[in-house]
């Protein structure tokens, strides 16, 4: 599926769960990416993060609404439901997609300016270096006898005199790489949306409203 | 280039300044995760977990008044905090899809604090609108998608006060002792352009 489409698919009907209360639907959800990611291939390891991660914050969410809420029971299920719902539903775009072809289906299928597209994305590819910076200005510092934390202007400083050194760098690097900001431009690979998507789109939208309507708690 | 014009179009080199500036913002927060953990496991037996989010929550929502603090351009405290929800949600963040979501929910609110002043003020009254805005907004959201709104009252103003005086010390007090160095340093691309 275009990868657009699916973000978006997946935001409106993670949306839609947010507003409804409805345990059944959730389940469904759930169970629905569930098989949709265990044909995808990941690894057993990403699979394990996937079902624990969420588990303690839904397990607060629980506890809480049980001691403080007023709504019962039901609704602390709904609640820790949701959440897993929400992260199935997103693994099934983040497992399957990747940030490229996003950039790319954005900017030909959503008209996203190109040098959003390409200047995000190329900073997206300095995540690996941009980590490794931040661990050099913590050691720097620590060679210093100081410790930066999270809450140390000093850390966030630093990081922006990188990031505006790097910006220039960046920009400099894609315009000599022949990018034009604003100036239109073809395509290695094109991305379109097909009937197909449509089809999916429109069709899985229909199937949550239908659910959302004759299934009640 | 008129000066209007200058302002508001965004260059290549800006929109890659707001996307470093996010995404390091996500990279320092990702050591606070086991800290986030940490809390909500702690809190969890006395039924208080989801307050974790509310203390962390001016970390998580700091690249937007920030970026906006220091890149005077309508839009950048949006993008800021909506390329940091994207980071996280492709780096395998907590939240799967409620993680776009919630860029969308801090970022208009965080933009908002500066759009109200017409982009005329970036200083304390700007930022703290900012803030506000923030912690007004992500907190109506989490009364629906955390079933805040079936709390009872003293617990709901807590978790309101923890929040606000979260987002104050990150996004208004630490952004502003950054934007002081930053100023001392004299190195701002944008102050003088």
């Amino acid at each position: 599926m275009n990868p657009g489409m699916k973000l978006f698919l997946v935001i409106l009907i993670a949306l839609e769960i947010s507003f409804t209360e409805n345990l059944v639907v959730n389940l469904i959800l759930i169970a629905v990416s569930f098989i949709y990611i265990i044909f995808q291939k990941i690894s057993f390891k990403a699979f394990l993060a996937l079902i624990f991660v969420p588990l303690l914050p839904a397990v607060a969410m629980f506890v809480s609404q049980l001691m403080y809420g007023t709504a019962g029971i039901g609704f602390a299920w709904i609640l820790f439901t949701r959440i897993y719902a929400y992260v199935f539903l997103g693994a099934t775009f983040t497992l399957t997609s990747n940030i490229t072809d996003l950039a790319l289906a954005l900017e030909q299928d959503f008209r996203l300016p190109s040098k959003f597209a390409y200047g995000v994305l190329a900073t997206f590819n300095l995540v690996p270096k941009i980590r490794q910076q931040v661990k050099i200005i913590k050691t720097s510092a620590l060679m210093r006898g100081e410790v930066l934390h999270v809450w140390s202007a000093k850390l966030y400083f630093k990081a922006i005199l990188s990031s505006i050194q790097w910006s220039q760098n960046l920009a400099e690097a894609m315009t000599s790489h022949g990018f034009v900001e604003d100036a239109p431009r073809t395509h290695y690979k094109v991305i379109k949306i097909t009937w197909q998507d449509w089809s999916l789109f429109i069709g899985s939208i229909v199937a949550v409203q239908l659910l959302l309507f004759f299934i009640r708690n | 280039m008129d000066k209007k014009k200058s302002r508001d179009t965004w260059s290549l080199r800006n929109i890659i300044l707001v996307a470093l500036i996010a995404i390091f913002c996500g990279v320092i927060f990702w050591g606070v995760d086991f800290i986030y953990n940490a809390l909500t496991a702690l809190l969890t037996p006395i039924g208080l977990g989801p307050a974790a989010n509310d203390i962390l929550m001016g970390l998580w929502t700091m690249a937007g008044p920030l970026a906006g603090y220091i890149i005077h351009k309508p839009g950048a405290a949006f993008l800021a905090e909506f390329l940091g929800s994207g980071v996280e949600a492709f780096l395998g963040g907590q939240w799967g899809a409620a993680t776009f979501i919630s860029g969308l929910v801090q970022g208009i609110p965080s933009e908002l604090g500066f759009a109200v002043t017409g982009y005329k003020r970036y200083d304390w009254v700007s930022l703290n609108l900012s803030i506000f805005f923030t912690v007004v907004i992500t907190f109506g959201w989490d009364m629906i998608r955390n079933g805040y709104s079936k709390y009872h009252f003293g617990l709901l103003i807590a978790l309101f006060v923890i929040r606000y005086v979260s987002t104050f010390i990150f996004g208004g007090l630490l952004t502003r002792a950054i934007s002081k160095m930053l100023d001392r340093s004299q190195i701002l691309p944008n102050t003088a352009a």
